[in-house]
């Protein structure tokens, strides 16, 4: 029987994955087929080709693990729901509670308020209250009052009036009866008693005027005075300075005179020398 | 897978790294998104060959893994089960993206300043400038050709081919059988040779070249 080998081990042959008899089978048969050992190396050579495809240099990047590790609501289903639902309605539960929402359905009637609700029915005490007071009873008590209060006003009104004008009178009174007496003191007041009262005012100026001046007089003369002394002193300075340069000259002028005499006195030495030297020569010769 | 290092690959499959990150242990979570990231976001990036997009996935796909890894049943099978998160994700990218058949600014506009970082990036690994050239045009070109398969088929293919992944673990990701992985890994690998034969890519030239 002849052994033809497939497809299958064909790849199992040549990636070494064929053991035992099946490998010697095909082994046998490669020897005996000159074909098949050409088709073998032509896989190899294709082995070898596509052996040149090297890897690509890669670096894993930094891989970071939580901590956390799942908790155990995280590992129970639609509990993280369910717990979000219930959440809520605790939430709105308590809005409605603090806000004192009310949600009612009466007769085809659906409400939602705040706070409580307001009954419209009246109580016992006001079905009893209404025929008793009409309305014109009411506006009649208003009137009635505010009749009661105008005519309480005006008679207040009334008894400030009266003590104002009283005290005004008794004021005007007072003042009109010192004005009088004034008027009367003034008219009764005499010649002599001005003609004093003025030579008593020109009396005072006077002595004012003279102690001014008295005053001014003596500040003046200080001054003066010392303006003299500054005078005096400046001059005298100046005298002085004046002398010192004179007898500053003088003395240099009394120095160049000795300077000079020396110089007059050598000269005529010198002069004297000579003609005696030369009057001694003309003896010798 | 070559970029990690043996103790990194060792502490990927760590049984009670998984266990610690299971029980809540926020150190090794971010241990295990540390191991794990490269590996997500390039699955995501050779499905798409989108930065922007490789990124989101990986930090959904992470941060659906902190968030579900306590419902993890047997840790053997925390590998196909964080794949399977981040190809939910990708599937869920690529619906969004047919829906809006939209195209970013950045892919229309910034092609080339998005190409240019590869090429610094790349520059250390090799010395000369022609075979860094080479190289990436390759990268380029296997990119392309993977995008142009089906989606059932790519998926399979990156998890095969670039991921690692047994079939037994592609066919737990995808809840499929395990035939149906490998059947998927034929035919993708079938339309990639025929993409590549025609951009005259092959074994051979590929030698020459490099």
């Amino acid at each position: 029987m002849s052994y033809k080998p497939d497809e299958n081990d064909w790849m199992a042959y040549l990636y070494g994955e064929l053991d035992g008899e099946a490998k010697e089978r095909f082994e046998k048969y490669l020897l005996e087929n000159d074909d098949a050992r050409a088709t073998l190396q032509k896989y190899h050579g294709l082995r070898k080709v596509m052996s040149h495809l090297e890897d690509e240099e890669v670096i894993a990047p930094p891989i970071v693990f939580s901590d956390t590790k799942p908790s155990f609501f995280g590992q129970v289903p639609y509990l993280k729901t369910i717990m979000s639902i219930a959440a809520s309605l605790l939430i709105i539960i308590l809005v409605g509670k603090m806000t004192g929402a009310n949600v009612s359905v009466t007769d085809n009637e659906f409400r939602i308020g705040f706070g409580e609700k307001k009954s419209k029915e009246t109580t016992p005490a006001e079905i009893i209250q209404e025929p008793l007071l009409t309305e014109a009873d009411v506006r009649q008590m208003i009137n009635e009052s505010l009749e009661n209060n105008n005519e309480a006003i005006q008679a207040s009104w009334k008894e400030n009036e009266k003590k104002l004008t009283g005290s005004i009178k008794q004021n005007l009174a007072l003042n009109s009866n010192k004005v009088d007496a004034l008027i009367r003191q003034a008219s009764t007041a005499s010649q002599e008693q001005i003609s004093q009262f003025v030579s008593g005012m020109q009396a005072e100026n006077m002595k004012q005027v003279k102690d001014y001046f008295a005053l001014t007089s003596a500040e003046q003369k200080t001054y003066i005075e010392n303006l003299l002394v500054d005078f005096a002193d400046y001059l005298q300075q100046q005298r002085n300075n004046d002398l010192q340069l004179v007898q500053m000259k003088m003395n240099s002028l009394e120095k160049d005179t000795d300077i000079f005499k020396q110089e007059t006195e050598q000269i005529l030495t010198s002069i004297i020398s000579t003609v005696g030297s030369s009057s001694n020569n003309e003896i010798k010769n | 897978m070559h970029a990690e290092t043996l103790l990194d690959i060792a502490m990927m499959h760590s049984d009670s790294l998984i266990l610690k990150a299971k029980q809540g242990d926020q150190n090794a979570q971010g241990r295990l998104v540390q191991l794990w990231y490269k590996r997500i976001y390039n699955f995501g990036y050779k499905f798409f060959i989108d930065h922007d997009l490789a990124m989101e996935i990986s930090q959904k796909t992470f941060i659906s893994m902190c968030k579900n890894l306590s419902g993890l049943q047997d840790t053997a099978r925390f590998k196909s089960w964080l794949y399977k998160i981040a190809v939910n994700y990708c599937r869920e990218e690529a619906r969004k993206m047919k829906g809006s058949r939209s195209l970013s600014f950045d892919v229309v506009w910034n092609k080339e300043a998005d190409d240019s970082p590869r090429w610094e990036s790349s520059g250390q690994r090799h010395d000369n400038p022609e075979r860094q050239f080479e190289q990436t045009e390759l990268s380029d070109i296997l990119q392309e050709a993977l995008s142009t398969i089906n989606e059932e088929q790519r998926e399979v293919v990156i998890m095969k081919e670039y991921e690692g992944l047994k079939f037994r673990e592609i066919a737990e990701v995808l809840n499929i059988s395990e035939n149906t992985v490998k059947s998927r890994m034929y035919y993708g690998l079938d339309s990639l040779r025929k993409v590549l034969e025609k951009k005259n890519i092959n074994k051979d030239s590929i030698g020459y070249e490099l």
